[in-house]
């Protein structure tokens, strides 16, 4: 089966799918993930595929932010885009006065042409010949992640080129400023309102997206109240998980007490981290390849599994962030010396690129 | 590199991004963040003069030192500030509390004139940092002839707001400053051993960069004298270093000595090896694939039992063809060269120590059958 060959080998068993995709109509947006569940993309291709497919409806997923670099925002620009361009509902929070700014800074879905071209080119780069009988096979998988039209699950997006105009409808999105109340029980609020809004959208599951930027920022009264953010937190969690939506919250652990870290931490179904990496450093150069092209790193610490007891174990959790020409977020494994090459474990605890001792060990 | 980052500072931010923002952190140990300050402040301050930049001049907010302080670092420097357009000032430092105004609406204590001429705006009251924004705001404006002119701000230490007010709100402040269109850039000063490890996270978190000076460690081959040069080492040199954000999302890290003379500042750059910063970044090894410069050496002068060492003499090895006799007067000669090259030794040593090396015992033994 096609699809089959997108994922990655769990056993000698796979589930059929292709009865239950062919009977439901296909939701521009959502797709069949394991057990039973429906995922959403988050923008990014490589995530997508790390994460096994997408990000589970009513999956908290949260971001661990380094102080010292923005690629969170990355992230979720990315996630924010895929939401626009399916026309699914969503509510973006900020600490900032004016957090419809934000919307300014995301990316457009690349140009179907510019698509195609890098597929070309990862098969030149390869220097495969392919014999004429076996080209009409590549073709195939090449159409099925690359399908043509707007009904893409996962847009490749350029960061160079802002979100064109008709992608917003402004009755759909809604932005909210962490910092205009005292305290987090209005966002709140907001949150219930909004997701009991996107599951009555006549009866139709479209998935609704809800992304909180740097929650526990300085400037926020309630930033030095741990315990209201935390169930904050878990209340969002338990409205989440009873919707047809995705939460994705991003926060940094050096402003908040390692204990509350921690906590936050194990609320998430799906926990990623990201870190910056130091400019200009020649060892860091020989350890690893393409540093010219790398932005920063990403560790994946949890996958979100719904309906099963099975954890999802991947096979390295610390991958590289490059532009891919300055346009597109590429999510490639490190290639490190060889000596310890079991997990990036060892690599995400021991390393601090700041020098300060911060980063405590993320290991469960 | 304290020459880049004036460059920075005077550069400020691009078009609709926040303002780059300095963050000096100094603690007890080495208390030279104020020369520091000042440093900047005078360097910025010969930029704007000869208009090298493009801002239209800088607010100072001064809590823990006087205007007048300041007027004369600048005079002493060349910068004539009564006169000049580009230099204003809010004191925060004479009357942060109104306190001195009621006892002399009260008629307690007479007036007394500040001593300086630099038009200073007096603020009466530090705790109301929206009140403290706009009057820094206006201060701004009042230096470019429109009022839309870019400005600098330098807050002479945060450490002092934050004994006024909370984080969170000053946090507030300076992030509306940094993302404030006519702001291009701001520093302040911050002691970090004062606060929570909180309130300078949170500091840090909205800056973009990130000046550390701490204790330069000296070598103790002074001997007696060393304790006293020791505080003297301290309350003049230091190290200097500086952790950059970049657009790009990396993050520079640059390190300088730090010398006060005669209340002036020079930097140097650092003259012994700097510690590789990713070396906590490779993976650790269970094992030691490094060598010591003790092994090293030893290594070197190891005697292999080859017949030409590379030294130009021939060692006799015994390869069982000669006999016993002749044997031992070569073995004699052998060890007299050995001793003149100087023994070196691979000394091996056993992971588990307890077990006896090459023991004889047949572990099979132990079973009873």
């Amino acid at each position: 089966m096609v699809m089959a060959a997108n994922k990655p080998r769990s056993g000698s068993f796979s589930r059929n799918f292709g009865a239950a995709s062919s009977s439901v109509p296909s939701i521009p947006g959502l797709k069949h993930g394991p057990n039973g569940t429906m995922l959403l993309s988050s923008g990014i291709p490589d995530l997508d595929k790390i994460l096994g497919g997408g990000l589970a409806l009513g999956s908290l997923v949260m971001v661990m932010e380094d102080p010292e670099a923005p690629h969170h925002m990355l992230l979720l620009r990315n996630f924010m885009s895929q939401g626009l361009v399916h026309h699914q509902p969503l509510i973006y929070a900020s600490p900032a006065t004016d957090p419809r700014g934000f919307l300014g800074t995301l990316p457009n879905p690349m140009v179907s042409k510019d698509d195609k071209s890098r597929v070309h080119e990862t098969e030149q780069e390869k220097g495969l010949r392919i014999a004429w009988q076996y080209k009409k096979y590549i073709g195939e998988h090449s159409s099925e992640s690359h399908r043509d039209g707007k009904s893409e699950y996962c847009n490749d997006f350029d960061l160079r080129k802002p979100l064109e105009r008709h992608f917003f409808s402004w009755k759909q999105i809604d932005c909210v400023s962490l910092k205009e109340s005292a305290d987090l029980a209005a966002f709140h609020e907001r949150c219930s309102s909004f997701l009991s809004q996107a599951n009555q959208n006549n009866g139709n599951i479209t998935g609704g997206r809800i992304a909180i930027q740097s929650l526990c920022s300085p400037q926020c009264e309630y930033s030095n109240r741990e315990w209201e953010m935390l169930s904050f937190i878990r209340s969002l969690k338990s409205v989440v998980r009873l919707s047809n939506a995705v939460a994705v919250v991003t926060f940094s652990p050096s402003l908040v007490s390692t204990t509350f870290s921690i906590r936050l931490q194990h609320l998430a179904d799906t926990l990623v981290s990201v870190k910056a990496i130091p400019d200009e450093d020649k060892e860091l150069a020989k350890l690893l390849t393409g540093y010219k092209d790398m932005v920063g790193l990403l560790s994946v610490h949890k996958v979100a599994r719904f309906n099963t007891q099975v954890p999802t174990i991947l096979e390295t959790t610390t991958f590289s962030m490059k532009l891919q020409k300055r346009r597109s977020l590429v999510l490639e494994c490190i290639n490190q010396a060889p000596v310890d090459g079991a997990t990036g474990s060892s690599y995400a605890s021991s390393g601090s690129c700041s020098g300060s001792s911060k980063t405590g060990s993320f290991d469960f | 590199m304290a020459e880049w980052i004036c460059r920075t500072l005077r550069d400020g931010g691009l078009e609709g991004e926040h303002a780059p923002a300095l963050t000096i952190n100094d603690s007890i140990t080495c208390s030279l963040g104020s020369f520091v300050f000042d440093h900047i402040l005078s360097q910025l301050s010969s930029f704007i003069d000869s208009e090298k930049s493009q801002s239209s001049g800088i607010v100072l907010v001064a809590f823990s030192r006087s205007p007048l302080y300041y007027e004369q670092l600048l005079k002493s420097k060349g910068y004539n500030v009564s006169s000049s357009t580009w230099f204003k000032v809010l004191d925060c430092y004479t009357d942060p509390l109104g306190w001195k105004s009621k006892l002399l609406n009260s008629g307690r204590i007479a007036n007394d004139s500040l001593g300086s001429s630099v038009t200073v705006k007096l603020c009466k009251n530090v705790k109301d940092l929206d009140e403290l924004l706009s009057l820094v705001l206006h201060r701004g404006k009042e230096l470019s002839v429109d009022g839309k002119g870019r400005f600098m701000i330098a807050i002479d230490s945060v450490s002092e707001m934050l004994r006024h007010a909370s984080v969170s709100s000053v946090a507030s402040i300076l992030s509306e400053l940094r993302s404030h269109g006519q702001v291009s850039s701001l520093f302040w000063l911050v002691h970090s051993d004062l606060h929570e490890t909180r309130a300078t996270a949170a500091l840090e978190y909205i800056s973009s960069m990130k000046a550390t000076l701490v204790v330069q460690p000296v070598d103790g081959l002074r001997g007696n004298s060393a304790s006293l040069s020791l505080m003297e080492n301290n309350l003049k040199r230091g190290k200097f270093s500086v952790h950059v954000k970049r657009r790009n999302g990396r993050v520079r890290t640059m390190v300088e000595e730090l010398y006060v003379e005669n209340s002036t500042v020079n930097f140097t750059p650092f003259s012994t090896e700097d510690e590789v910063i990713s070396q906590s970044l490779v993976p650790k090894v269970q094992f030691n694939l490094q060598l010591s410069e003790k092994e090293r050496n030893d290594r070197a002068k190891v005697v292999l039992p080859f017949e030409h060492q590379g030294n130009g003499k021939n060692i006799q090895i015994y390869d069982g063809r000669k006999s016993l006799n002749e044997s031992k007067g070569d073995s004699e000669q052998t060890c007299f060269e050995k001793e003149d090259s100087g023994r070196g030794e691979i000394i091996y040593f056993r992971d588990s120590d307890d077990e006896m090396p090459d023991s004889d015992e047949d572990p099979d033994d132990d079973l009873d059958i």
